[in-house]
């Protein structure tokens, strides 16, 4: 009987043993997850130092023999014990939590499974290279628009290179036109000027003169006409700034909203960019793959006050940034973001464009650009004018979805609500095209916006 | 002859000034023409507006100065005549630990040298859920919570947001795990940060994190904020069933 047990116990012993073999990887994961992976990385030090071939340093610093467990189980017994676990303890002001429920194996668990873990290098490589190809295209960007802009002066050089030969040929011509009438023994025109010269040519051929100068003048005119809608069109503006802050890896590989940075977007008349406090909140562990991201993100920590060294520290030196705004509107325009977003329910980019696709600096989207995005009102006037504004007012439905839907009592079913009980003809002719627009209840009023 | 020559000559007038005025709006960094420049800096204040320069007169003392600033020390924003909302919006008065200064940036901050962290076990939400507010409180969570917190913490609260299954950052908790957390330490964690995470009272107001630790109740209990027919929370009808089964 006994025997039988005895045999039964060793073979679920063994069975335990070879389980718990094969799976200590998959525990130390699950461990290491579950309680160390919110202060600790494998290489990379955060609130926690990193923790690969931890053991390894601690017994090469001189630690005594099982203090890394006694310092898992309780920091602060190990620190009392052992002179190497008090340095460790000023690593950083913040305090290690106390998992006195961890065992010696698990413990061991973890660390194998983190001193298992490659280095990120090989691993992230490819995101790395990705990241660098974005930057590659935002360069290549950067440098097309330099040569258009340089290429304006070269087309002014020429240009005066080419009306200086026009003129030294006509010179010429002029010179030997002379010379040869003077061989021929006629009456030189000599004491002509050009001016005079240029009266006769002019008078002679004055049919084509007249219809020449007629066609230049029209021409002109027109040119001047269009050139002055280019005014106040401040389409293309795409100001350098501090810092290259690509918007597609924050909100389109990161899937940050844009409200988490522009959070004053829905409290307040202007969108806010965000304080440097927000920018730390994910460039604390955030610093960059590349050398080029890593100089970028260094510019936070300046102006953040932050010293990435070891735990990293806030130092309390703070500088701030300088940012160049975009999107500006002329004075005397009133425009409340939180209006639109949270009352009008419009979407950041019906204004400013598929920013989760946006590599280089922020620009002002033209009208062509804004209407091949889904969703998108489609408009035809130059963005930020008040053609383009009053275009969307009377396009933009006050309410999306049922209006007889009764259950929803936002501000605008209440005003859909008046107008069915109130003055049903007014609302009849206001839903022959459908919908109510916002020009409909007062959106083109000058003084909604003008003040 | 001489009549194409005049053309030519003409017509690369034409193309050079046309070219010189184009050549001014090119510039990236221009934001073009301007009509009436005095009109975009007017005397009337408005945010993120350089005053350097105000109708051609600089003024060095604002050339460059920040726009954004902090409010005066000791002001407290106006919330209306409602008792209960000013009431909730008053500073709060659990502090953030010295050691705050170097780990999360806290330097104007009003610290303390105890650790209000484990004292905020006590707070209880002021905002308390009814079978009335229920539905439109939880719905404001989501918003707030979807804008404010699920690129790390994930949609249903797991800690697999977009940034941390891009791999651009780790070591975000599984929330819905840690039901002990109780409602002020929450509160106490998102308005001061904890480890990693940052500070987010310039981000959230009161109202809105109550509204956001009422939300994340959600991703550990699904019967919470669920009311029966009597009006009886759920999740607590729920919890004592299960008291009473141990």
């Amino acid at each position: 009987m006994f025997r039988k047990f005895r045999n039964w116990y060793f073979s679920a012993l063994a069975i335990v043993i070879a389980a718990g073999i094969s799976t200590t990887y998959a525990q130390g994961d699950a461990l290491f997850k579950a309680k160390c992976s919110s202060c600790h990385q494998p290489h990379k030090n955060g609130t926690g130092p990193k923790l690969f071939q931890v053991r390894q340093k601690w017994t090469d610093g001189g630690a005594k023999d099982g203090s890394i467990y006694q310092w898992v189980n309780n920091w602060q017994t190990a620190a009392a014990n052992d002179p190497y676990a008090q340095t460790v303890s000023t690593w950083s002001p913040t305090a290690m939590q106390a998992f006195p429920e961890l065992k010696k194996e698990e413990i061991d668990a973890i660390l194998d499974w983190v001193d298992a873990q490659p280095e990120p290098g090989a691993a992230g490589a490819a995101g790395a290279a990705d990241g660098a190809s974005g930057d590659g295209a935002a360069m290549d960007a950067m440098g097309t628009e330099e040569e258009e802009s340089s290429n304006g002066w070269v087309w002014i050089l020429m240009g005066v290179v080419f009306a200086t030969i026009i003129m030294a040929v006509s010179g010429v011509r002029r010179q030997l036109k002379i010379a040869s009438a003077e061989d021929a023994g006629e009456d030189t025109d000599e004491g002509k000027t050009y001016l005079e010269e240029f009266k006769t040519w002019a008078w002679k051929y004055r049919k084509y003169v007249g219809m020449a100068s007629l066609v230049i003048v029209i021409g002109v005119i027109v040119s001047l006409f269009l050139s002055l809608y280019s005014i106040g069109v401040v389409e293309g503006y795409q100001p350098s700034q501090p810092i290259a802050f690509p918007h597609a890896i924050h909100t389109g590989t990161n899937g940050i909203d844009c409200k988490y940075c522009h959070n004053s977007v829905t409290k307040s008349k202007s969108a806010g960019l965000p304080t440097v406090n927000v920018c730390m909140n994910c460039h604390k562990q955030v610093n960059g793959r590349t050398p080029e991201q890593q100089a970028q993100i260094s510019k936070i920590y300046d102006a953040a006050g932050w010293n990435p060294e070891g735990a990293g520290k806030y130092t309390g030196k703070v500088k701030p940034i300088i940012w160049n705004k975009v999107h500006v509107l002329p004075d005397h325009v009133y425009f409340n973001h939180s209006q639109h977003v949270v009352v009008g329910g419009v979407d950041c980019k019906q204004c400013h464009g598929d920013m989760t696709k946006q590599v280089e600096a922020v620009k002002v989207q033209t009208v062509a650009e804004l209407n091949k995005i889904e969703g998108n009102i489609p408009l035809t006037k130059p963005t930020l004018t008040m053609g383009w504004c009053i275009e969307c007012h009377g396009e933009k439905e006050i309410s999306t979805g049922s209006i007889a839907d009764t259950k929803k009592d936002g501000y605008y079913q209440e005003i859909h609500r008046r107008l069915l009980n109130n003055d049903k003809k007014l609302y009849s002719k206001y839903l022959k095209d459908g919908k109510v627009t916002v020009s409909e209840l007062g959106g083109w009023e000058c003084a909604k916006c003008h003040y | 002859m001489k009549i194409k020559f005049t053309a030519l000559a003409s017509l690369a007038v034409l193309a050079v000034s046309t070219l010189m005025l184009g050549s001014c709006t090119a510039d990236a960094d221009s934001p073009g023409l301007e009509y009436m420049p005095d009109m975009y800096r007017s005397p009337a204040i408005e945010a993120y507006v350089d005053y350097g320069e105000v109708r051609g007169r600089e003024n060095m003392a604002m050339k460059l100065r920040m726009s954004a600033l902090v409010p005066p020390a000791g002001t407290v924003p106006y919330y209306g005549t409602d008792s209960s909302l000013v009431q909730l919006m008053l500073p709060y008065f659990r502090k953030a630990t010295i050691s705050f200064r170097e780990t999360h940036g806290l330097y104007g901050a009003d610290l303390t040298a105890s650790d209000d962290y484990a004292l905020a076990v006590a707070d209880m939400n002021p905002l308390k859920l009814t079978a009335e507010n229920s539905e439109a409180l939880l719905k404001s969570g989501k918003e707030l919570y979807t804008a404010m917190c699920q690129h790390c913490h994930g949609e249903k609260g797991d800690g697999n947001g977009p940034m941390v299954v891009s791999g651009a950052y780790a070591g975000v908790p599984n929330y819905t795990e840690r039901a002990a957390l109780s409602d002020g330490q929450i509160f106490y964690s998102i308005y001061y940060g904890k480890n990693a995470m940052g500070s987010h009272a310039s981000l959230l107001n009161k109202k809105e994190i109550w509204t956001l630790v009422h939300y994340v109740r959600k991703f550990q209990n699904a019967s919470y904020g669920t009311f029966d027919a009597n009006g009886l929370s759920a999740a607590v009808v729920a919890d004592t069933t299960m008291k009473s089964k141990k």
